[in-house]
């Protein structure tokens, strides 16, 4: 879902770039330094994960993640995508520098609203229905993702509802996938390490 | 030290992701170029390994195909150059992987993007006799290395521009994953500071 140099307008690059800005900023007021290590562990799991492909059709579609980094980051998934999607652009050409804010804002927005809708649900005492919303906290936020990056190509031309159905008919492998690793994730770490969620 | 425990376990399944990755990033290579009046083929995946006994079919460029079989144990297929003077090579190697090279011939059956060798004149046969380097200019020498440096370097550099595919290395990744902790190191140490 990484959009490459030189297919947006200069629009939509400038307002997502703002956008992720600000979101960014905010997030460093807010962090705590003691977070670090948890907030560069998941920033390096997204960084990898986005070289697991998953073969669909003609093209292949990569894990995103955003679901647990949202859950586990909140506000802090902002700079973490960040800085993987930089390096990834700069390391692997993978992705943009201009297309850079874009491709935060579109895989770390989502990430951040699945935390507010999810995350009373993964810390209650229900063990069971943490898992349906760790699934469904996977699920949307691929899902939420798929749907912003059908808006940002659409403001360059492209048919929303075609490029919309497109992207996420060739990510719902990729919706169900993570649906499933995060409410392992989650199971898991409710049992070993209940303190990871406190941020 | 339960906090560097779970650190230890997470490590553990991020190196697993790792080692999955390279078997994803699958695409299969074949190189052909002419060799006096046969074809020479070579087959291979993106991380360097050879298709072993894989289907390479000849097609012309009206879809008709004029030869195929499997490469042997080091990937290489050879077949006598076809009355054709355009050549699809088509090679499909396991699972839906699938390469095409296109060789265009000319019409004594040598690839075209090997350089023309210009046709030399006749030298009289008093001059024969004597030192011919007298007679061979150092620009007449430069050209003739020229033209047979381009015959033997353009396969080569048209392998060199196919292999620049996107192969992702492990130390790599590895690299990048350093990056990442030293900025939230440094940002870290700043927001400490702060405090």
């Amino acid at each position: 879902m990484h959009i490459s140099e030189g297919i947006l307008s200069a629009p939509v690059l400038v307002v997502e770039a703002g956008l992720t800005a600000a979101a960014v900023s905010y997030a460093i007021k807010k962090m705590d330094y003691k977070q670090m290590s948890k907030v560069a562990i998941l920033s390096s799991t997204f960084f990898v994960a986005s070289f697991i492909h998953i073969p669909i059709g003609l093209s292949s579609v990569h894990l995103i993640l955003n679901g647990i980094i949202g859950i586990l980051l909140g506000w802090s998934a902002f700079p973490a995508i960040l800085v993987a999607l930089t390096f990834q652009a700069v390391l692997f050409q993978f992705g943009g520098l201009t297309s850079l804010g874009v491709n935060t804002f579109n895989m770390a927005f989502p990430a951040i609203i699945s935390f507010y809708l999810f995350h009373r649900g993964i810390k209650g005492k229900n063990h069971l229905k943490a898992l349906i919303f760790a699934f469904a906290c996977g699920f949307l936020a691929v899902m939420f993702s798929a749907v912003l990056t059908a808006m940002a190509l659409s403001f360059t031309g492209e048919v929303f509802i075609k490029i919309a159905k497109l992207i996420l008919v060739t990510h719902l492998p990729v919706m169900f996938v993570e649906g499933i690793l995060t409410s392992f994730c989650i199971g898991f770490l409710r049992k070993v390490r209940p303190e990871i969620f406190e941020i | 030290m339960k906090n560097k425990s779970y650190l230890i376990l997470i490590f553990i399944f991020l190196s697993i992701i790792i080692t999955a990755v390279p078997a994803f990033a699958h695409k299969v290579n074949i190189f052909a170029c002419v060799e006096g009046n046969e074809v020479y083929t070579e087959s291979y995946f993106n991380d360097g390994k050879k298709c072993i006994h894989s289907k390479i079919e000849v097609f012309n460029d009206k879809e008709i195909k004029l030869t195929e079989g499997l490469t042997d144990d080091k990937g290489i297929f050879i077949f006598n150059t076809p009355e054709s003077t355009y050549l699809k090579i088509v090679l499909t190697a396991s699972a839906g992987h699938r390469a095409e090279y296109i060789l265009e011939l000319g019409d004594s059956g040598e690839d075209l993007l090997d350089s023309e060798i210009e046709t030399k004149e006749i030298i009289p046969e008093e001059i024969l006799n004597e030192n011919i380097a007298f007679y061979i200019s150092k620009n007449e020498i430069s050209l003739l290395i020229n033209e047979a440096l381009d015959k033997k370097l353009t396969p080569i550099l048209r392998e060199i521009k196919k292999s620049q595919e996107d192969d992702i290395s492990f130390s790599e990744i590895i690299g990048g994953i350093g990056y990442i902790f030293g900025i939230f190191g440094i940002i870290a140490y700043f927001l400490s500071r702060k405090k």
